[in-house]
């Protein structure tokens, strides 16, 4: 008993150890769960793979960006939008869905170049040079605002994305998901932008 | 020698045990109003010794605040009543059929005094959440944490490189196991708030990571035992090369698989480096298939929350099927699933997830006591119905 008891009793030590492959569902951080509990209250738990905070401040900034109107493309889900995603599409495809998110923050969020990388990290590729980048994006109009159009091609998924400065915030609209349904879905994407308004700003 | 197993086999020292062990229950569960359940056992049950002092939060503590009350630890009464019942048995008592029924009952309370001492060392709870229609193969812990240098880079398997949160103080320097890198300990603060805030990240020690990129800074705070608060600390590491500095991260549990990882580069090697909730993975999958969560009907006031569950093993032999609910947990592979809460709007399950190895002991050792109390009643009772049918 005495030899259970010293060996429970030992110092934890770094160690080593092999798990499956994981895959990172990388988005913008959601709210955390809200636990219920069948008795008295408990501390919030974790979900799997997600149990995290919105960053102070993060809710009240995607809540003061304002409302976005778009018409939902035919075929395409629209999902429950919950915490600072204004928006959630979802396409399917032959070989797998595509995400449609819409998020903003205000300024600029880091940057074009950090944001463009982050998505590019998401999907498994290197991160790109400034120089680099002008290769796959380009000049779009949305709700008679510039932004950039980003188009980023890995396998096995590809993004297709809008920037959009717009009164002190940068707007994100990004279609994410197996490489074929993105191809497949591009020019609808597209003709999504176009529909975008933003609610009380009209022109 | 005789003095000393006198002392430790008298019966004046078991009332003195059992005295200090009321006092030890009492304090406690005064304290445990303050610094919740998980604390005040560490503090109370699983020590030697342990100081009550009059908390902060009473009424009249300017003048009472000075008293601090020592007292023996759960650790030392109960090992102490081990030994002096042991004792008492080796010293004093001799077997007989007529306290066969005494010997039954101290056989049990040994055995429920070892249980306990078991359960302290080898039993662990982590609670794991499982999407409606997702699948999970790892539990976390609510309260401990770990470093993890995580390598992708093999296409078949992913290499954990895990430092226990015990070792993270600062100034301490650490070898990565199976590396050839070191994690510098920067600061560790055991419980912080993440900010927004680009003046505060530039003046942080982090160069390198989310830090930097998205302007995140800490902001320290005092670690809380409140069971309704989720304790989120921060660290600030530096990865060491053999040949130099690969930057100084600043690492969070509120920074976790939602962000973009952090990845550290050393040489060709890529590693993702995050704080997070020590997690145990297991040889299964468990798919929640259904999760119900049933109210009176007319009300919200709940009367049955379950979870429909597959488990998927690595060993496809030993895949099961459950349905998990209250006081109907699923036994599997030496681990206890139980329905512990839930979240996301009914879409999400979480288990407490219980391996305890000797769970049946106590179960045997109250049985023992009762046996042994209705044998020691039993006999007296006939030889009294004899002596009265006389």
């Amino acid at each position: 008993m005495l030899g259970v008891f010293l060996t429970g009793c030992d110092r934890p030590e770094p160690f080593a150890y092999r798990i499956p492959k994981e895959s990172r569902d990388v988005s913008v951080p959601g709210p955390v769960a809200t636990t219920n509990t069948p008795a008295e209250a408990k501390a919030p738990a974790p979900t799997s793979g997600s149990g995290m905070q919105v960053l102070p401040g993060m809710q009240e900034a995607a809540d003061e960006a304002g409302t976005i109107l778009y018409t939902t493309p035919t075929d395409w889900t629209e999902l429950p939008a919950s915490g600072i995603r204004k928006a959630y599409l979802q396409v399917s495809g032959e070989n797998g869905t595509a995400d449609l998110t819409i998020t903003a923050f205000p300024g600029d969020v880091g940057g074009v170049l950090a944001n463009i990388n982050r998505w590019r990290g998401q999907i498994g590729l290197e991160p790109a040079t400034a120089d680099q980048v002008a290769s796959f994006t380009e000049q779009i109009n949305i709700f008679q605002h510039g932004g950039l159009y980003v188009e980023i091609d890995g396998a096995p998924d590809s993004i297709r994305a809008a920037i959009l400065p717009f009164h002190g915030y940068t707007w994100f609209i990004k279609l994410q998901g197996a490489s074929s349904t993105v191809f497949e879905n591009e020019i609808i994407f597209k003709e999504f932008l176009d529909t975008i308004e933003m609610e009380g700003h009209a022109h | 020698m005789g003095t000393i197993f006198n002392f430790f086999s008298s019966l004046k020292l078991t009332v003195w045990l059992l005295a200090f062990s009321m006092a030890l229950i009492f304090f406690g569960t005064l304290d445990q109003v303050h610094y919740g359940i998980w604390h005040t056992q560490k503090l109370y049950f699983e020590s030697f010794l342990v100081v009550w002092q009059y908390p902060v939060q009473a009424p009249a503590y300017d003048v009472l605040g000075w008293i601090r009350i020592p007292m023996p630890g759960g650790y030392l009464l109960g090992g102490l009543l081990l030994v002096n019942l042991l004792a008492a048995h080796i010293t004093r008592f001799k077997f007989s059929w007529k306290k066969s029924g005494i010997f039954l009952v101290h056989f049990g309370l040994i055995l429920l005094l070892i249980s306990e001492l078991l359960t302290d060392i080898v039993a662990r709870e982590s609670q794991m959440a499982v999407d409606e229609g997702g699948r999970n193969n790892y539990s976390q812990t609510l309260r401990e944490y770990e470093l993890v240098l995580i390598d992708r880079t093999n296409p078949d398997y992913d290499q954990v490189h895990s430092i226990p949160a015990e070792l993270l103080k600062s100034g301490k320097v650490i070898d990565v196991p199976e590396t050839d890198l070191k994690v510098r300990v920067v600061r560790y603060h055991p419980n912080a708030d993440i900010t927004r805030d680009e003046e505060r990240a530039r003046q942080s020690p982090a160069d390198s990571g989310a830090s930097q990129r998205m302007g995140i800074a800490v902001v320290p705070k005092a670690v809380t035992y409140d069971e309704k608060t989720v304790v989120t600390p921060a660290g600030f590491f530096e990865v060491i090369s053999a040949e130099s500095s690969l930057g100084t991260w600043l690492t969070s549990t509120i920074i976790d698989d939602r962000f973009p990882p952090q990845m550290v580069t050393a040489g060709e090697q890529e590693y993702e480096i995050a704080l997070r909730d020590k997690r145990f993975y297991h040889p299964f999958e468990v798919e929640l298939i259904d999760f119900k969560h049933d109210k009176y009907p007319g009300t919200e006031i709940p009367f049955n929350y379950s979870s429909e569950v597959m488990v998927h093993h690595n060993d496809s032999t030993k895949n099961q099927k459950a349905l998990i609910y209250m006081n109907h947990p699923l036994r599997y592979e030496g681990l206890t699933f139980y329905q512990a809460s839930f979240a996301n709007d009914d879409k999400t399950s979480i288990f407490q997830v219980v391996r305890n190895p000797g769970w049946l002991l106590p179960y045997i050792s109250v049985l023992l006591m009762g046996l042994g109390m209705c044998v020691q009643f039993g006999m007296h009772f006939f030889k009294f119905l004899g002596k009265r049918s006389h």
